[in-house]
């Protein structure tokens, strides 16, 4: 008996020394942690932290969500482009004024915005207004991306500030007072309270931001220069001038001269004069096939076009009607960012439509630092500040000085300059300030706003996809017209039901 | 001395051969004359010579065949033949972390053979198991041999958690092997089966077990198959140059050019090919009663019937079983793979679809055209893949290894400990070149992108097992420690600058964009006990318990508990059915329980994030954007299952399996969309319930079982229905995609504008428009989106295999269906979309279909075409959603074995011929290739299709 018990003893003290082993092995628990992201809870405890997410904002901007179809949604609209076959993408539906409620770059620009918007009120309302200069800094530059997004968001989606502002429905604001919920519910404000919040934000950006940074940030100029275009938009026209002076007489910019106006988009961005705003792009930060630049330019790194496919899909161009109008004067510098595609003196159609478009390629998106589909888009440049000016006093019948300005980028660009002679009750000033501000800014994204906010028809009369709608080369869009403006996703209204779509 | 020699005295040799049941010799069979330790080995040609007394009773035993005892009486000669086990109920299958008989098993499992796994010639599981076992459905969205299948067991569960069943292969988690070194397949469909592997059993569990060595002399196999593919394109035709011609001309504001049809390149031909299949397998098996070996080595290459695309695999597997001493067993596994893949590095997939026959493929000397040059060049896209193809490659190179070492001690004659430990490696390295003379490298003047990943798991599972009789009482208890750790790095740099012909980054000029790399991790920590109990063979109970711990959930609810229970009844036992003529086998089974889901999401999802990378840097400087919410509560999605099931033989000739099961998904892991003012996506939550109903049999009848001929039938079948059960905060639903999670509807159902046809009066398409007083619109934005009744989702599928024998002669045949299914067939935006693009070429349309042409035609199903469109009438709507039902002949195999007499002289023991053909036949209603797609996302798009293949093939032994 007492041996038994010995053995069976002996069993227990395996057992429990087997599972002692077996289960000890094991019980460590342990926490990963991404290689490549940061905890949000410490990230915007300092002042370097705000800093280093206030450069993933600016970065963000240069992702292709925001800059493609920032580009392609204030661009495709306008008269000075060409689509010149027919694409799968939805750009084909901006460009034909066909859009639909799901349009895929709508969608993804509206997003995009949003998402910055929401990631700078982070930013924006950890720091309070009477905080240290190096923290209104960060605030200030929050402040003006913000500006930026939500002026972007209502051009896109609320009708022209000129009509009936204070009624027709703007997009949603985001303040960086609105809790989670309230932000998840949020309605579209008026046009006009969403210029106003804009104005607001842009007017503390300007107060808060004093240190001097380069032309790939947001600076007190970079708010005035907005401010400026803002006010013009809103016809107020003493304001936009002011501002616009500001800017100029700040001497801090130049506009370009000769061959380095040329190579105005063909340089490191930091280094022109001339650009107040631009998102910046690194060499290396170059999107290639998926680049704006592709589907308006193939050629070499030089801007020698090539056929299509050589470097991009080059199926966009530069308009009959813009070309044409830019060709009255044969030497003006400004051709030189248009590449038309030439074999052997013979200007190239693209035979895909009836009538065919001439391959007119627009270089103003590539060819930085010789990468051939590499742009950092511009978004404020000197130019348009005299344009602005020039505009505010033609509406204020202030004629000499408006040709004063405008008489100021014809020189640059080589042509003859106007005098009052020139103005005619058929020819009048407004018509010759905006003429010059399309020759200058065309394919920068300004085109089809100067006209609707003027209430003027985008015009249409040279070959394209639109030309295939009604079979005629003729396509008019009237200010009033209600795909001026695109619609609200569906997505989102899906999301949030209070998103009124519009009409 | 005495008692020695009187042993002696009766002790007499009795020899004898053991053959199977087709009356090959099988060698390696133990041969035990039980109550005693003697025992031996047939020899390769399976004979045995054994001493025996009169009174004894000899045991005939190996793994794969059902053991068979006999008195020996006064024999002197005994020769056995043994039976397959997957006929018989006794045969042993491994079920979760313990081997039972499959009478004893409480759950719902069926176990697939190598042999009907490897009928079609693939390396792929997905594709090997398509149709063979009930509740299983393995489809793939591609023909092509580099890219993988979809396997569901049971239908999705889960909206967005993982959704493939968890692999385990001997005994341990995850792991690798080739196909080809299976020795069976066990699908673990119910909770108290899967339920063991606890936190990613929720999908279902497949066990793959690999071929083990048995004892005697070595034997050597080698199977050897070739084969030839095409690609099968079902009921769908592209327009040749003549009928786009005839087509545009209808709507083409100026009627192109006669001269196009001059030119008819046909494309698709251009893209695909006749395509070759290579598998080689050469296996040595054999070892001493102390240790045994398996060593297999194969070769396996399959050209995509697509140009520029192949895979080649070589495997090797070695497996060592040794009784270390008596009471110390040892299994060394080793696994090592190395595939390369090539893949067409340009869309020729696309383009075979979309690129216009008025283009040419080549120049007058033979070389292919370059449309760059060539201004005439009608094609959208102005590609010509085969121009590129001359020079550019995309390339992936991987070398997976697992190495297993397993010890089981008998500590006790009762209590075993076991430590079950595997290390796998796999590191994988892709590689494209673009060269400068294509259309692709051009702007970069040459590119070469490199990208290398590297990852490693460890698993160590410590077990410990008792287990007791008691009179008619069988005890037995479990409990398992698991701990496993992932580690992986990946890194890429794309080089720009190359000259022609060079594809080292030692060549380029400069990099295109920022190298990335980044490093990730989780650990999954476990802990189960599991009791058995059972009673006379009569009932059967077995309860568990799992508490798993895993890292990439929430700080507040890392680990979580389930619990599985499962019992069963053998009727067919009890005295009232024992000597039943009629009803050979009958069992019960019950059995509920929950397991858990952690797939399909990131590994840091809970916490609150800001990007750091590239995207996130601005100017040159690190900058961060915030990319994740934070959810700390983020937990384990649980799901529960209840398993009714039935067993039943009748005759001892028809085996029926029937199951029902009710499993619902809990805590759902979805991304749920926010507006985007909430400045993010998406958010990471536990949202709702699901539920997935349905009933699955399977039928195997031995119709005839004469001398030289024999028909074997197995059919099986499933059936399961999907409903959102309940969602969160009160929702209805989640998410707004095409397929939304919406409570009361099937997750699969599809939400979209109901297509209403073509206006008769004036050919503009028409949609539902359900406020409207006509109730139908030609504006698309104004179309209702609504709920449509029809899922991707399968109501039924299953197989139908018949095997015929007719003496050396076999014949099997496969048929795989799925019914009920409702495909998007996505691609009709691009070639049958009345006018849009005018650069495409387009599908000749479906038999049945008519083209609007006059006012007042109302049989058109296609609106009047037009330049530039008709009024986004391509846009998504139930025009383009098809019946995805199909029945498919998968596989049909003649085989012939050699007659031994002949084989002799060759001194080979077996030797089998046969020809294999798969995909013969596929009976379906959808327009396009191919109907069969990713079960789980019901779209096609631009399909790779399935080819028709035929095989070659020998199997000998020797």
């Amino acid at each position: 008996m007492k041996f038994e018990m010995k053995i069976y003893h002996n069993h227990i003290i395996k057992i429990a020394i087997a599972t002692a082993v077996i289960f000890s092995a094991s019980s460590c628990r342990k926490n990963f942690f991404p290689s490549d992201r940061v905890e949000d809870s410490g990230l915007l405890n300092t002042i370097e932290g705000m800093r280093t997410a206030t450069l993933g904002n600016y970065a963000t901007l240069k992702g292709l969500n925001y800059e493609n179809n920032y580009h392609w949604l204030a661009e495709l609209p306008s008269d000075e482009v060409a689509q010149g076959q027919n694409s799968s993408s939805d750009v084909t539906n901006l460009y034909k004024y066909t859009h639909l409620v799901n349009s895929a770059n709508a969608t993804a620009y509206f997003q995009q915005a949003y998402y910055i918007a929401a990631a700078a009120n982070k930013i924006i309302r950890l720091i309070p207004d009477n905080a240290s200069a190096d923290q209104l800094q960060v605030k200030g530059e929050n402040l003006f991306l913000r500006a930026m997004l939500h002026f972007n968001l209502v051009r896109m989606f609320g009708r022209p500030y000129a009509q009936t502002p204070t009624t027709n429905p703007g997009v949603p604001i985001l303040s960086e007072n609105l809790t989670e919920s309230e932000a998840a519910t949020v309605k579209r404000s008026t046009v006009a309270q969403v210029y106003d919040f804009v104005l607001a934000d842009l007017l503390k950006a300007a107060q808060f931001m004093t240190v001097e940074k380069s032309n790939s940030f947001a600076t007190k100029m970079a708010a005035y220069a907005l401010l400026s275009r803002v006010y013009l938009y809103m016809d107020n026209n003493a304001k936009a001038i002011e501002y616009a002076d500001l800017v100029i007489n700040s001497n801090k910019y130049q506009l370009l001269q000769n061959t380095q106006y040329q190579n105005y988009f063909r340089v490191d961005p930091e280094t022109n004069r001339e650009s107040i705003f631009a998102i910046k792009h690194t060499k290396t930060e170059n999107y290639d096939y998926s680049a704006v630049g592709s589907l308006y330019y193939s050629g070499d790194a030089n801007g020698n076009a090539l056929g299509q496919g050589e470097s991009g899909w080059g199926e966009i161009y530069a308009s009959a009607k813009y070309y044409n109008f830019l060709n009255k004067f044969p030497q003006d510098k400004r051709k030189s960012f248009i590449s038309p595609y030439v074999v052997g003196g013979t200007q190239q159609l693209n035979g895909k439509l009836t009538p065919p478009a001439p391959i007119y390629y627009v270089n103003k998106n590539n060819l930085q630092e010789g990468v051939i589909n590499l742009t950092s888009p511009v978004y404020l440049r000197l130019a348009e500040q005299y344009l602005n000016r020039a505009e505010a006093n033609a509406k204020l019948n202030k004629a000499q000085l408006a040709l004063d300005d405008v008489n100021v980028i014809r020189t640059r660009a080589g042509i003859p300059v106007y005098t009052l002679i020139d103005v005619t009750p058929t020819h009048t000033i407004l018509d010759i300030v905006l003429e010059e501000r399309w020759l200058e800014l065309a394919f920068e994204g300004h085109r089809a706003y100067d006209l609707f906010r003027n209430n003027r028809p985008v015009v249409r009369d040279y070959p394209g996809t639109h030309s295939t709608i009604n079979g005629s080369v003729n396509q008019t869009i009237n200010p009033t017209d209600a795909r001026v403006i695109y619609f609200i996703p569906q997505t989102e209204r899906d999301k949030n039901p209070n998103l009124s779509q519009n009409p | 001395m005495a008692c020695a020699f009187l042993l002696k005295a009766q002790n007499r040799a009795i020899t004898g051969t053991v053959t199977d049941s087709k009356k090959l010799p099988l060698p390696g069979i133990t041969v035990t004359v039980l109550g005693t330790k003697t025992a031996t080995q047939t020899d390769a040609n399976g004979k045995y010579t054994i001493n025996a007394e009169n009174e004894s009773t000899l045991e005939f035993k190996a793994l794969g065949f059902s053991s068979q005892t006999i008195k020996v009486g006064t024999n002197t000669t005994l020769n056995i033949s043994l039976t397959d086990e997957t006929t018989n109920l006794d045969a042993v299958t491994v079920v979760g972390y313990t081997t039972k008989k499959k009478s004893e098993i409480s759950s719902a499992v069926t176990t697939v053979s190598g042999a009907q796994l490897n009928d079609v010639t693939s390396v792929n599981l997905g594709n090997l198991l398509q149709g063979k076992a009930p509740g299983v459905v393995a489809s793939s969205a591609s023909g092509d041999p580099t890219a993988g299948s979809t396997v569901v067991v049971r239908g999705v569960g889960t909206i967005n958690a993982g959704i493939g069943p968890l692999v385990v292969v001997d005994g341990n988690i995850g792991g690798t092997y080739n196909p080809a070194d299976v020795d069976n397949i066990t699908i673990l469909r119910d909770a108290a089966a899967t339920g063991l592997y606890g936190s990613r059993a929720a999908n279902g569990v497949i066990i793959v077990t690999t071929k083990k060595g048995k004892a005697g002399e070595t034997r050597f196999s080698l199977n050897s198959a070739v084969g030839f593919a095409k690609a099968t394109t079902g009921n769908f035709q592209l327009m040749d140059a003549q009928q786009l011609y005839d087509y545009q001309k209808t709507f083409f504001t100026t009627p192109p050019a006669p001269s196009l049809v001059n030119t008819n390149t046909n494309w698709w031909d251009e893209a695909f090919r006749t395509a070759m299949v290579n598998n080689h397998t050469l296996t040595a098996s054999g070892g001493s009663e102390k240790s045994q070996f398996y060593i297999s080595g194969n070769y396996f290459k399959e050209e995509g019937t697509l140009i520029n695309n192949d895979k080649t695999q070589y495997s090797l597997r070695a497996n060592l079983t040794s009784q270390l001493t008596k009471k110390l067993k040892l299994n060394a596994l080793l696994s090592g793979i190395v595939i390369n893949d090539n893949i067409n590095p340009e869309s020729a997939v696309y383009q075979a679809y979309l690129n216009m026959p008025y283009d040419p493929a080549y120049n007058a000397d033979g070389s292919p055209t370059d449309p760059r040059n060539i201004p005439s060049w009608k094609g959208r896209d102005r590609s010509n893949f085969l121009q590129s193809l001359q020079y550019n490659y995309s390339r992936a190179r991987s070398f997976t290894s697992t190495g297993d070492i397993n010890l089981d001690y008998d500590l006790l004659k009762n209590l075993t400990i076991s430590s079950y430990n595997r290390a796998t490696i796999a590191s994988g390295r892709s590689n494209n070149y673009y060269d400068r003379r294509s259309q692709s490298g051009a702007t970069n003047l040459g590119t070469a992108s490199l990208s290398n990943t590297f990852a490693t798991t460890l698993l160590s599972s410590n077990r410990i097992k008792y287990s007791v009789n008691i009179g008619q009482h069988n005890f037995s208890i479990l409990g398992v420690a698991e701990i496993e750790s992932y580690k992986y790095d990946v890194n890429g740099i794309t080089a720009k600058g190359l000259p022609a012909g060079m594809d080292a980054i030692n060549t380029a000029t400069d990099i295109t964009n920022k190298p990335t790399g980044s490093y990730d991790g989780y650990k999954n920590i476990k802990y189960l006990a599991q009791a058995d109990y059972s009673y006379q063979s009569k009932y059967y109970l077995v309860a568990s318990v799992v508490n798993e711990y895993a890292s990439r959930f929430g700080k507040n609810n890392p680990a979580a508990t389930f619990y599985q229970f499962g019992t069963s009844w053998i009727l067919s036992n009890e005295s009232f059915l024992k000597d039943n003529k009629t009803i050979s086998f009958l069992k019960l089974r019950a059995s509920a329980g929950t397991t858990g889901n952690q797939g399909g999401i990131d590994y840091y999802q809970s916490f609150g994030l800001y990007n750091l990378n590239a995207a996130a840097s601005y100017n040159g400087q690190t900058g961060a954007f915030p990319t994740q919410i934070a959810n700390p509560d983020l937990t384990w999605e649980k799901s529960r299952t209840y398993n009714l099931g039935l067993d039943f033989s009748l005759f001892k000739r028809i085996d029926v399996t029937i199951d029902a099961y009710d499993k619902r998904n809990s805590d759902l892991l979805f991304a749920v969309p926010l507006p985007s003012t909430v400045g993010y996506a998406n958010i990471r939550r536990n949202i709702g319930a699901i539920r997935n109903r349905g009933i699955e049999f399977t039928i195997n009848s031995k119709n005839i079982q004469l001398k030289d001929f024999n028909w074997e039938t197995n059919f099986n079948m499933s059936f399961n229905r999907n409903k959102v059960m309940e969602l969160n905060q009160g929702l209805l639903v989640v998410n707004t995609s095409t397929q939304p999670i919406a409570l009361g509807h099937d997750m699969d159902e599809w939400y979209m504008q109901k297509w209403a046809g073509v206006n008769p009066a004036d050919g503009k398409p028409l949609w539902e428009k359900l406020d409207d007083p006509t109730g139908v619109t030609s504006t698309y934005n104004q179309a209702t989106r609504q709920y449509t009744g029809k899922s991707s989702a399968p109501k039924f599928s299953g197989g139908l295999t018949n095997t015929l024998n007719y003496k050396n002669f076999t014949l099997s045949a496969f048929l795989n269906f799925v019914y009920g299914n409702w495909v998007y067939n996505d691609s009709r935006f691009y070639f049958d979309n009345d006018g849009v693009y005018e650069s495409y070429n387009q599908q000749v349309l479906p038999k049945g279909s008519v083209r609007w042409t006059t006012p007042g035609q109302t049989d058109a199903t296609h609106p009047q075409a037009k330049f530039g469109g008709n009024l986004q009438s391509h846009q998504t709507s139930t025009r383009f959603l098809e019946n995805g039902s199909y029945l498919r002949l998968r596989n049909v195999t003649v085989g012939y074995n050699l007659p031994a007499n002949w084989l002799k002289k060759a001194s080979i023991n077996a030797a089998r011929l046969y020809v294999s053909g798969d995909n013969l036949f596929t009976a379906t209603k959808f327009s396009g290739v191919d109907p069969e797609v990713d079960l789980t996302g019901g779209i096609s798009s631009f399909r790779y299709p399935t080819s028709r293949r035929f095989v070659f093939g020998v199997n000998l032994t020797f």
